[in-house]
């Protein structure tokens, strides 16, 4: 039975129970919601809040995580998402690191840096492995919108995603 | 500095993407049954999601849209109208076009079987261009198939499950089909004379009596009559549209095609007949067409302006090319020619295609239960 809720208070299960939610709502809501006919892209606003949230290497790999799931119903490569986001993750922790005691608008400006870094990266990574037709200029005005856009709700995911990620003292007690 | 661990977790990060990647491209079935899976997992909590969203997204629409639908929904009143005559015409000469492929022993579209779909998902991502579908494997849909609305060509399903498929957008990068496209057939209307000559009979009984359209080759019928026949000439004046290309028949009284338009609202009830005739029926070219993204329109390559083929001008009507190796049945109404891009040397001109089915908006579709070779797993 320990065991048990070990593995329902894992972080890594609470990324996924997120994830399936949150992707649930990118196809369907946020799917509707297109300013400047631009997809908002909250499984990757999920993957660089994450970084925020609980550093690079736990940034990478819920990225991870939320960019399998979103491959799951994309007909993109498989995996190409999960590449990207697990990057996304990673560079919104390490872009963290470089103050001592983030601000609010620090955090803000890492998930939209590292949100706009990932979609300028998608189209060369879908290049690579040979999708041609995406590496187009209008990369460059999706990139400011969803970074915009991930920026603007980053503070409540961060804060999401430090409960799924980061286990407080007492969690720890009562997992013992 | 880069941690042991944090160096191992980007390298097993990196090589489970590269894995999945080559397997997705390796098309391994493997990929297709984890989504499939997911999908099972994945679908009822989405159908909540869609159930909660609802409210929202009905509201975004309506203070977004609502302005822009009603215009649109006037202009498309007033295209309806217009429409109507002309469709009616055109399922009449679809249908003997049908009849004729039929009797010569060629595939026709009426032949294939299809299924009616509903859209029920669009693709959340700002690079691929697909649609969902409410029906699946269940119904026959299989990897290849083409899909179109009511207006043409609209793409090609990519991938199935049980109940659901997804249809690749003919706009999309990744999408090419071959393609046939025609040299323009500028109509030049002219007011011309037809010549009605009758004869009276001849005392030794040679007489002729002939009617002309008149062509390049019009040449004024010779009559052999007796000196003591007597012969009426009148000359009645009626508008004929005649094209360029147009040569004298010499069968009297034989039109070789002949298409009568429905009377054009407001056109003051004149009516113009299109006379073209053999020679008329201009070569085609086959080209690839290849979809250019999200807001760009499709292009076709491939296409040699050579004299047989004639010129190539904007709004020529653009079908697909069919064949064993095609991805679609012949003569699928694709669009037209938007736009002719001219290039130097031997890569020829680029044509821009204004698909005839709006993406944009997609409700219902057709998919046609036909598998092309290429797509059958060997």
């Amino acid at each position: 039975m320990k065991r048990f809720f070990a593995i329902i208070e894992s972080p890594f299960t609470r990324v996924f129970l997120i994830g399936i939610i949150v992707l649930s709502f990118q196809t369907t809501l946020f799917n509707t919601l297109r300013p400047f006919s631009v997809v908002m892209q909250v499984m990757l606003l999920c993957s660089a809040a994450s970084g925020v949230a609980a550093g690079s290497e736990s940034g990478a790999i819920a990225g991870f995580m939320f960019g399998f799931m979103y491959d799951m119903v994309l007909t993109s490569p498989f995996g190409l998402s999960a590449l990207v986001f697990g990057f996304a993750g990673y560079i919104a922790g390490g872009v963290n690191t470089f103050a001592y005691s983030p601000r609010w608008w620090f955090k803000m400006l890492s998930v939209g840096i590292s949100s706009a870094a990932a979609v300028l990266i998608y189209p060369a990574a879908s290049l690579v492995v040979g999708v041609d037709g995406l590496l187009q200029t209008r990369v460059l005005g999706v990139a400011l919108t969803v970074g915009l856009f991930n920026a603007a709700l980053a503070l409540p995911t961060v804060f999401l995603m430090r409960w799924a990620l980061v286990k407080s003292k007492k969690q720890m007690l009562w997992a013992e | 500095m880069y941690s042991f661990t944090r160096r191992r977790l980007i390298v097993v990060l990196l090589l489970t993407s590269v894995l999945l990647l080559t397997l997705d491209r390796s098309e391994s079935g493997l990929v297709g049954g984890v989504k499939d899976a997911f999908g099972v997992v994945f679908r009822p909590v989405e159908r909540f999601a869609n159930v909660v969203s609802r409210p929202l997204s009905n509201v975004w629409r309506g203070v977004l849209d609502y302005s822009d639908m009603r215009k649109e929904n006037l202009a498309l009143k007033d295209l309806l109208v217009k429409q109507e005559g002309a469709a009616i015409a055109a399922t009449a000469s679809v249908r003997e076009a049908q009849e004729l492929l039929a009797l010569n022993g060629l595939p026709t579209l009426a032949g294939i079987d299809s299924v009616t779909a509903q859209v029920v998902g669009q693709s959340p991502s700002n690079f691929t261009q697909t649609f969902e579908l409410n029906r699946g494997k269940s119904s026959g849909i299989r990897v290849g198939m083409t899909v179109t609305n009511g207006a043409g060509l609209v793409g090609k399903i990519t991938g199935v499950t049980l109940e659901r498929s997804v249809v690749m957008l003919a706009t999309d990068p990744e999408y090419a089909m071959s393609v046939k496209v025609g040299a323009c057939t500028r109509a030049n209307t002219t007011t011309t004379a037809v010549l009605q000559t009758s004869t009276t009979l001849a005392t030794d009984g040679s007489s002729t009596s002939d009617t002309m359209v008149p062509g390049d080759g019009w040449t004024t019928p010779v009559t052999t009559v007796a000196p003591s026949t007597t012969t009426t000439t009148s000359t009645t004046s009626t508008t004929t549209t005649v094209l360029q290309r147009a040569t004298t028949t010499t069968i009297k009284g034989f039109t070789p095609f002949a298409t009568t338009l429905p009377p054009i609202p407001g056109g003051g009830g004149a009516t113009q007949i299109t006379v073209p005739e053999s020679g008329v029926l201009l070569p085609r070219e086959t080209g690839a067409m290849e979809g250019q993204g999200i807001d760009r329109l499709p292009v076709i390559r491939f296409i040699q302006a050579s004299s047989r083929l004639g010129d190539l001008c904007a709004g020529v009507p653009v079908v697909t090319a069919g064949g064993s190796q095609s991805l679609a049945p012949a003569d699928l109404v694709v669009g037209t020619v938007s736009r002719i891009v001219t290039r130097s040397g031997t890569s020829g001109p680029l044509l821009e295609v204004e698909l005839a089915a709006n993406l944009g908006s997609l409700n219902f579709v057709r998919v046609l239960l036909y598998q092309p070779a290429t797509e059958i797993p060997q």
